[in-house]
């Protein structure tokens, strides 16, 4: 590529190498190394906000980065990152940490840290910047599953007397209009039965009629006859009354039962409405809502994220780190693959790590080993023990777990004691509707976690013995709560752990038999309210029944009486047709005959 | 920006080859189109400062390139992903990740890889469509423009004096 130039008449063919370039890229070169060299920590502390951030899914900040070339070493101080479903906080902080970095293996790419020292690991913190930018906005799904959000959403109330008479709907007017209607149409029944009654006369005049027929002086065998007739259509006569009786002793019965019945609900009704309204001043679970979870629910979360660091803050940033699609892509940044090979070492690799996490002043070491997003190249799990006996806080607590990440997901387990660990002036609810603190207790937990295939599923007892709370409500229902709450001397919590590991926080249940405990006290608060009023109800719906009961009860007796009579006719008339002819013409026949009359 | 077109032009009215001006192109699309901080950029700068090539035309071609780039990133992510996934090149892949070259290359990231090849692709077509357009310029425009009244009036002024300083 040779250029000619002229120039005052002599060609002169140019070499193609301009050798002052070689001079001027080797300036720029070093002007790029020397800029390198100066502000490297610089660098260093964009490149890692930038990378972390990507992998947090939300700002994170470096406040200061330090390096050294021999051992070849980091470290960073004042390093938080924002809470991508909570920018106002930092999901994590720590003071510093410290990463010994094979220099070996950084030339080939690798970043294998021999040991890494991470101090004052601090979780759920507000931030003192302002709220940190979000790169990826978690999913209304992922953000916790609180049983409830504030002491504000307590639906519940205590109700008034008249809101549930109202809502009741006494049964005493409708049960004393039903008796009535019944009985009227019992008392229709008795008065027909009645008049269809053979009276007193009837069977006098039947009386009479045997006696005419069976008495008095016999013609011959042909008067015997025609009386014997006689005798017999008057018993047929007889006993179509007898049966009219049975008919109508039989309808009194039925009267009797069905008067006595519907007397009976009319008593019974008053006190059946009191008992209704009653039932209806017992709160159940669900009118609570969830108590144990509205008083101990953020500080069961925060609990959970210490001893859930594993998996809240570690897995998730492993596996997004693992796998570019959890990483929203920036315009133009790009993706880059891995080729790695199947027995090649991981790519990142954290052989040692001490963890200083700071709980309530108190520190608690965590030792890391094998921290890495490429266990199957590693053939090991990343595992992590915690064990810290005697402390300020407790008697003993132990940690330790494992987690891996597999082509199938966050495969990890993990299981924790703690023993003894002493609750003071632990504040629990500041809002306007209850203040409630944890004056002292005596805390036991334990519980297991495990993860197949990113699901998280764990379950863990909390118990709190020696129970002294401090509780002070600003309304009817959180009054009673507090009420309740101050009686507390021990409280069992059953905790279940669910969700996602990858979404950015957990589900927690919490379950005890508080809320059943509130819903009594809450129950007996009210009905004592409501003591007065129910009396009021009482005695008027008495009145009413009384009112009723006077000519029922009358009813009956004169169904009861009439019964009474009614048998008696019943005798009567079973007698009369007792009565034989044949015998008295027998005796008037003799005496004609053989002379004795 | 004056004294750049101005060099431009000297470049164009010059007697230097249409070719080192079409490589000058080419050179400054390659780093333009692909991310700047990579090490294949430093070998382009030096073959572009090593070699006569123009570096007024490699400077203007950079810009022009770097505005197209920006345009062009989510089709040479696409294209970058699409190579590196092809099957048949997995071994090499592998092979080249596993150096110390490799992946100082940065090969396996995508927009670096789309945008590489892309521009290898085209450098061809980029080095004679500037060749023509320089032939063409000399023998036809130039003449013509020199006969605008436009082009006479801007040789009353200051670009133009620019221009004959650098000349002269």
């Amino acid at each position: 590529m040779a250029t000619v130039h002229g120039f005052t008449g002599v060609v002169m063919k140019r070499s193609v190498i301009r050798w002052p370039g070689l001079a001027v890229f080797g300036g720029i070169v070093a002007l790029i190394v020397i800029v390198s060299w100066l502000f490297l920590d610089a660098i260093l502390k964009v490149s890692m906000e930038y990378g972390l951030g990507r992998v947090n899914g939300a700002e994170v900040n470096i406040a200061r980065v330090e390096h050294e070339w021999s051992p070849l070493t980091l470290r960073a101080y004042g390093v938080q990152a924002t809470d991508a479903a909570k920018p106002t906080h930092n999901q994590v902080q720590l003071e510093s940490f410290s990463a010994d970095i094979s220099a070996a293996e950084l030339l080939l790419g690798r970043i294998h840290i021999e040991q890494l020292d991470v101090l004052g690991v601090r979780v759920d913190q507000p931030r003192e910047q302002g709220e940190g930018e979000v790169y990826v906005t978690p999913s209304k799904d992922d953000v916790k599953n609180w049983a409830s959000a504030n002491w504000e959403q307590l639906k519940v109330s205590l109700p008034s007397t008249d809101e549930i008479v109202q809502q009741v709907g006494l049964q005493t007017d409708q049960v004393l209009a039903d008796a009535e209607q019944k009985i009227e149409q019992q008392r229709t029944q008795f008065n027909d039965a009645k008049a269809a009654l053979p009276d007193k006369e009837k069977i006098a005049a039947y009386q009479q009629q045997i006696k005419e027929i069976t008495e008095g002086d016999v013609e011959g065998l042909g008067d015997v006859a025609a009386r014997k007739k006689k005798l017999d259509q008057l018993k047929d006569a007889i006993r179509e009354d007898k049966a009219a009786i049975e008919r109508f002793r039989a309808q009194l019965s039925e009267s009797a039962e069905i008067v006595k019945t519907q007397i009976a609900r009319v008593k019974d009704a008053p006190g059946n409405d009191i008992d209704r309204i009653q039932n209806f001043f017992q709160l159940n679970e669900t009118g609570l809502q969830n108590v144990t979870g509205l008083l101990l629910g953020d500080r069961a979360r925060q609990w959970s994220e210490y001893l859930l660091l594993a998996y809240e803050q570690l897995a998730p940033m492993l596996a997004r780190s693992a796998n570019s699609q959890t990483v929203e892509k920036a315009r133009g940044a790009g993706e880059s693959l891995s080729f790695v090979e199947a027995d090649a070492p991981p790519e990142f690799w954290i052989k040692n790590a001490r963890t200083e996490v700071l709980i309530a002043g108190t520190a608690v070491n965590i030792d890391w080993q094998n921290i890495t997003h490429q266990h199957n190249l590693l053939g090991q799990p990343t595992t992590y023990q915690a064990r810290v006996d005697n402390s300020d806080l407790w008697n003993a607590f132990n940690l330790d777990g494992e987690l891996s990440l597999l082509e199938s997901g966050i495969d990890a387990k993990q299981q924790w004691q703690l023993k003894g660990a002493n609750l003071k002036s632990l504040g629990l609810s500041e809002s306007d509707e209850l203040t409630a603190s944890i004056a002292s207790a005596l805390l036991d937990s334990d519980g297991t976690v495990l993860v197949r295939g990113n699901q998280l599923d764990g379950e863990a007892i909390i118990r709190m013995l020696d129970l002294e709370m401090l509780a002070q409500g600003s309304s009817k229902i959180t009054n009673a709560i507090a009420a309740a709450l101050k009686q507390l001397n021990r409280l069992d919590i059953n905790t279940e752990i669910a969700g996602d590991i990858l979404s950015p926080s957990l589900s927690l249940n919490l379950n005890s038999d508080l809320d059943q405990q509130l819903g009594k006290l809450l129950g007996d608060t009210a009905m004592a309210e409501a003591q007065g009023k129910l009396n009021e109800i009482r005695a008027d719906l008495t009145a009413k029944v009384e009112q009723q009961l006077g000519p029922n009860t009358e009813l009956l007796q004169n169904i009861t009486q009439l019964n009474s009579q009614a048998g008696d006719f019943n005798q009567q008339l079973e007698e009369l047709l007792k009565s034989k002819i044949e015998d008295n013409l027998k005796d008037k026949l003799k005496d004609r005959l053989f002379g004795n009359s | 920006m004056l004294t750049l077109l101005a060099k431009l032009f000297k470049a164009l009215n010059s007697e230097t080859s249409p070719w080192a001006l079409a490589m000058a192109m080419v050179l400054g699309m390659f780093l333009g189109l692909t991310p700047l901080w990579r090490v294949h950029n430093l070998v382009i700068l030096l073959g572009a400062l090593i070699f006569r090539v123009n570096l007024t035309l490699f400077l203007l071609s950079f810009g022009l390139f770097s505005g197209i780039a920006y345009l062009l990133d989510p089709m040479f992510h696409d294209f970058g992903l699409a190579i590196l996934q092809a099957s048949s090149w997995q071994g090499i892949y592998e092979a080249a990740y596993a150096t110390a070259v490799g992946r100082v290359s940065q090969f396996y990231h995508t927009i670096t890889m789309g945008s590489f090849v892309f521009s290898l692709l085209i450098s061809p077509v980029v080095a004679v469509v500037t060749y023509f357009v320089v032939n063409n310029y000399r023998k036809r425009i130039q003449k013509a423009l020199l006969k605008l009244k436009v082009v006479q009036m801007l040789r009353g002024s200051r670009f133009w004096q620019l221009y004959t300083d650098l000349r002269g």
